[in-house]
């Protein structure tokens, strides 16, 4: 995969690429994932949906699932010099 | 596709998405199978005690929870952290031992996470002469090492 000067990876962010793939690995429903991504006061604001069955996968155990993927959003930000936020729709 | 494949092709795609240029390598070791993330951008995944690398492993156990089973344990590493800081952990497991067996009196460590906790039990249970204990009811546990009567 090529990388742009923003570190965009074929026209997607990182911060939405990452979460695409990860939560697509973790739901039965890798087809209704969605992922939008809007900028929000110098703070990107990443919105994730699933299946309605799928969102206890995204959440885990005492949301313990849901931290581990923050926190890859997180590094993901700092790499690429910004400030992120997921919010997690159910 | 093997497992390790499988499991492989997710970790280089969270990485590739993240931005890190990161190539994994297979390394079969007496602990399991670990795949080895290596370049200069480990440090994001290395860096706060390994906070991004225990994220990544937790990620690979709840997407291949099913597949791996119970006993088929695949350990995602950077740079050999890991299993520098496993290694650590053994090294301080037999020294806790060895001054529970002088002195006859159990000695804590930790609070310890669960893989943490299982290299700690499992380094105990090479010596006859000690035994471990997890206590408490968190994720983190403390590791009461005592002499086995």
């Amino acid at each position: 995969m090529s990388s742009t000067e923003t570190g965009a990876v074929g026209g997607v962010s990182p911060l939405r690429a990452v979460v695409e793939v990860v939560a697509r690995a973790l739901v039965d429903n890798p087809g209704s994932v969605k992922v939008t991504e809007t900028e929000r006061r110098g703070m990107t604001v990443l919105e994730l949906s699933t299946a309605p069955g799928d969102m206890g996968k995204i959440i885990g155990r005492q949301g313990r699932t849901a931290a581990a993927l923050r926190m890859m959003v997180a590094l993901t930000a700092e790499k690429h010099g910004k400030r992120a936020q997921l919010d997690i729709k159910d | 596709m093997s497992l390790t494949e499988q499991i492989t092709g997710f970790v280089q795609n969270v990485v590739d998405a993240m931005g890190l240029t990161l190539t994994p390598r297979i390394e079969e070791t007496p602990d399991g199978t670990h795949i080895n993330l290596e370049g200069e951008d480990g440090g994001v995944l290395v860096r706060r005690g390994g906070e991004g690398l225990q994220a990544l492993q937790h990620l690979v156990a709840t997407a291949f929870r099913k597949q791996l089973g119970d006993d088929n344990r695949i350990v995602v590493d950077c740079n050999g952290f890991r299993r520098d800081k496993d290694a650590e952990l053994k090294q301080m497991a037999r020294f806790i031992a060895g001054k529970v067996l002088s002195s006859g009196i159990p000695q804590e460590m930790g609070p310890l996470n669960p893989y943490e906790r299982r290299i700690v039990h499992l380094t105990i249970a090479e010596d006859p002469k000690v035994t471990s204990e997890s206590i408490g009811d968190a994720f983190m546990k403390t590791v009461i090492i005592s002499t086995k009567n």
